[in-house]
């Protein structure tokens, strides 16, 4: 390399101005920048106060926390604030429906099982995530089923139960021994047994008696409880709307996945019926499939079968949001490129092993924004089963109104209902936001 | 079946796009070890008649045989064939939800059944030889082009294929970087491999190609020794296209 030749030294990183960075940067950018932002800024912060002011006076200030009728509101505060003793009467109902009140333990055990199941999915050192999150939506309705459900089980039953049962065992099982020990359960129950160096036959035979042996622990349990039966038209309420929503939503999702693949097949029959699915109950709207499910399945089935009222709103539900989920898993498989499609193809991966492995997990990924909102869409709609006659939040919000103590009282009802389920669809809201931070994490350009 | 040492053969390939005649009775002959260049303008065929080898485009007449299997255009032993033929994509087309690691595990822990801790040393090796080891577990998207197209060979190297297919490697890539890519190619050239190589990189055909092939129009117009190819090609329309290119 000849000597003459300059060296090139890049200039020094000099700091950012003061006044963009910062707290008080940040202030003067964006909320005083010049005289009509500021003007904008001095507005908005009128109509919050007074909206927000508003709002605490009659919720808070001028309401009325005791009272034994509606009447009784009326007089002490007139309509300037709310009246909420009517609210309070009717909360449990709200929540539970008209299930029995000594039973409703048995809703919150079903629902801590719940929380329980996906407590490990948040485990930072926990690393069979997706096998719990499948056994999840495969194996928690049996258990819960029984908790809600209760009444007289065969044997088939008390299996199945007791699979349920397993299953939380199961998770917690792994989620303890893969935070503890830093290995999967099966591998701890071959180690602690002794077996570590025994052959791979012999060690599948030991965890599959260890599960046995968990199985037959579970069916002992489950066969000493005898919960007496709740029919389905008791249920109501909050819990009515997280059942049907639940299901639903769980159902959507792998049901929404084969019919868009369905879609793109290249069967010609098993892309005619994907398509006329879709197409059917993406066309009609969910209170009409909710009507035709509730009063013309009747007239199709045989005589003598009755299927349970409860049963058909969630059917409707699931194949209406199947469809739903279909179109929007659609979008995602195509935003996929081509390319993709060829390398698993010249690297000889199979259809499912492409789909499964290369596919959807970029698909799914990119189509969060739009999956939770059509869960969170899902999870309001329900509120149309009030139409067929079931209890849901909202029909339950309405009964307060048409009760002879709080006649005529529905702004307060809908508010508090509004606020649960703001809760609910924001806790949703804020879990993809952040799902889709910790996907995108480092992985991105 | 072929001859001994031959590991494709293809007579007479005729495909079409449409009404798009896109193949003409195009017939060639790789034996074992052989290193092929194809080149051409754009539009001549070349993508197509190496994506036909491994199937990712069906042909309608002829026949071509992969080391010693006869392709079946209706699919029947696509991945009989694609086990023994790796291919590498003018837009590397990693998969970006997957570590580099994990992209080259993927398909002998799936398509080939082999366990985790073997695929992954397998994975490693191939790794190494290419120069992105110590990358391994970063996203693809993390790499710089040249970075990508390395990993994307070391992937294709991973199901042990006796053929490789190299579809315009380089032309994705800035300058800086083709010969980080192309190193890598030499290398695996010098270790025997059987290659067919559709690359405008004239100087890489020098070096490495045993034959180097001029398409047109769908058709084979020369097959030649490179530098012969090169000081003295023998169709006008070959003469035509090196004067564009070089």
């Amino acid at each position: 390399m000849p000597n003459d030749l300059q060296v090139f030294v890049p200039a020094p990183d000099r700091p950012a101005p003061l006044d963009s960075t910062g707290v008080v940067g940040w202030i003067r950018k964006n909320l005083f920048q010049d005289i009509p932002n500021t003007l904008m800024t001095i507005l908005g912060a009128y109509i919050l106060f007074v909206v927000v002011g508003a709002v605490l006076n009659w919720a808070i200030f001028n309401a009325v926390w005791s009272a034994n009728s509606r009447r009784e509101c009326l007089d002490a505060v007139g309509r300037s604030g709310a009246c909420w003793p009517g609210v309070f009467v009717w909360f449990e109902n709200l929540i539970y429906g008209l299930y029995p009140k000594d039973q409703v333990w048995r809703i919150n055990v079903g629902f801590l099982a719940l929380v329980l199941w996906m407590v490990p999915l948040w485990m930072p050192r926990v690393v069979s995530k997706v096998a719990i999150g499948l056994s999840a939506v495969a194996l928690y309705p049996l258990l819960a089923s029984y908790f809600f459900l209760g009444g007289d089980k065969g044997i088939i039953w008390t299996a199945l139960i007791a699979a349920g049962l397993t299953g939380l065992i199961w998770v917690w099982a792994t989620a303890l021994s893969e935070t503890f020990k830093g290995k999967t359960i099966g591998v701890l129950v071959v180690d602690s047994l002794g077996q570590a160096d025994a052959d791979e036959a012999r060690q599948r035979l030991t965890r599959r008696l260890a599960t046995l042996a968990v199985f037959i622990v579970a069916c002992l349990i489950i066969s000493s409880l005898s919960f007496v039966e709740v029919r389905t038209r008791f249920w109501g309420g909050l819990f009515l709307t997280l059942v049907i929503s639940g299901i639903g939503i769980t159902f959507s999702l792998p049901a929404g996945i084969m019919l868009a693949l369905g879609r793109r097949s290249n069967l010609p029959v098993i892309a005619m019926f994907s398509t006329l699915f879709i197409e059917l109950f993406r066309s009609v709207p969910l209170v009409t499939i909710l009507f035709m499910f509730n009063t013309m399945l009747p007239l199709f089935m045989p005589a003598g079968t009755e299927v349970n009222q409860l049963l058909r709103a969630i059917v409707a539900v699931c194949l209406f949001a199947a469809a739903y989920m279909a179109e929007i898993i659609r979008g995602g498989l195509q935003a996929i490129p081509k390319g993709q499609y060829e390398a698993a193809d010249a690297l000889g991966l199979t259809y499912w092993q492409t789909t499964s492995q290369v596919v959807l997990p970029q698909a799914l990924k990119i189509m969060i924004p739009a999956i939770v909102g059509n869960f969170i869409g899902l999870f309001k709609d329900t509120t149309l089963v009030s139409i067929i006659g079931l209890f849901d939040l909202m029909n339950m919000a309405r009964a307060i109104g048409e009760d002879t103590n709080w006649l005529g009282l529905f702004i307060e009802p809908f508010f508090v209902v509004s606020m649960i389920y703001f809760v609910f669809c924001f806790a949703m809201s804020s879990y993809s936001i952040g799902l889709e931070k910790k996907l995108a994490a480092g992985r991105d350009r | 079946m072929t001859k001994p040492g031959r590991m494709i053969e293809i007579v007479k390939l005729n495909k079409w796009f449409g009404q798009f005649h896109v193949l003409k009775d195009v017939s060639l002959s790789v034996r074992e070890g052989e290193k092929f260049i194809i080149c051409g303008p754009s539009g001549s065929g070349k993508s197509t008649l190496i994506r036909c080898i491994n199937q990712l485009e069906t042909h309608q007449e002829g026949s071509i045989v992969v080391d010693g299997v006869e392709v079946d255009p209706k699919g029947r032993n696509h991945r009989e064939v694609r086990s023994r033929i790796g291919m590498v994509f003018q837009n590397f087309n990693l998969f970006p939800h997957l570590s580099v690691l994990d992209n080259c595990t993927l398909t002998p822990r799936l398509g080939l059944e082999m366990p985790k801790a073997e695929a992954e040393e397998i994975a490693m090796t191939h790794l190494s030889r290419v120069g992105i080891a110590e990358q391994a577990l970063k996203y693809p998207l993390q790499l710089s082009g040249g970075q990508q197209q390395r990993v994307a060979i070391a992937r294709a190297l991973c199901v042990k294929p006796k053929i490789m297919l190299f579809d315009e490697p380089t032309s994705a890539l800035d300058p800086e970087m083709i010969k980080e890519v192309l190193d890598v190619m030499v290398e695996l050239a010098e270790g025997g491999m059987t290659m067919i190589c559709v690359t405008h990189e004239m100087g890489f055909a020098r070096q490495v190609a045993d034959k180097v092939i001029f398409m047109d129009q769908g058709e084979i117009v020369e097959t030649n020794e490179p530098n012969a190819f090169f000081s003295n090609p023998r169709f006008d329309r070959s003469a035509d296209f090196l004067s564009h290119i070089l």
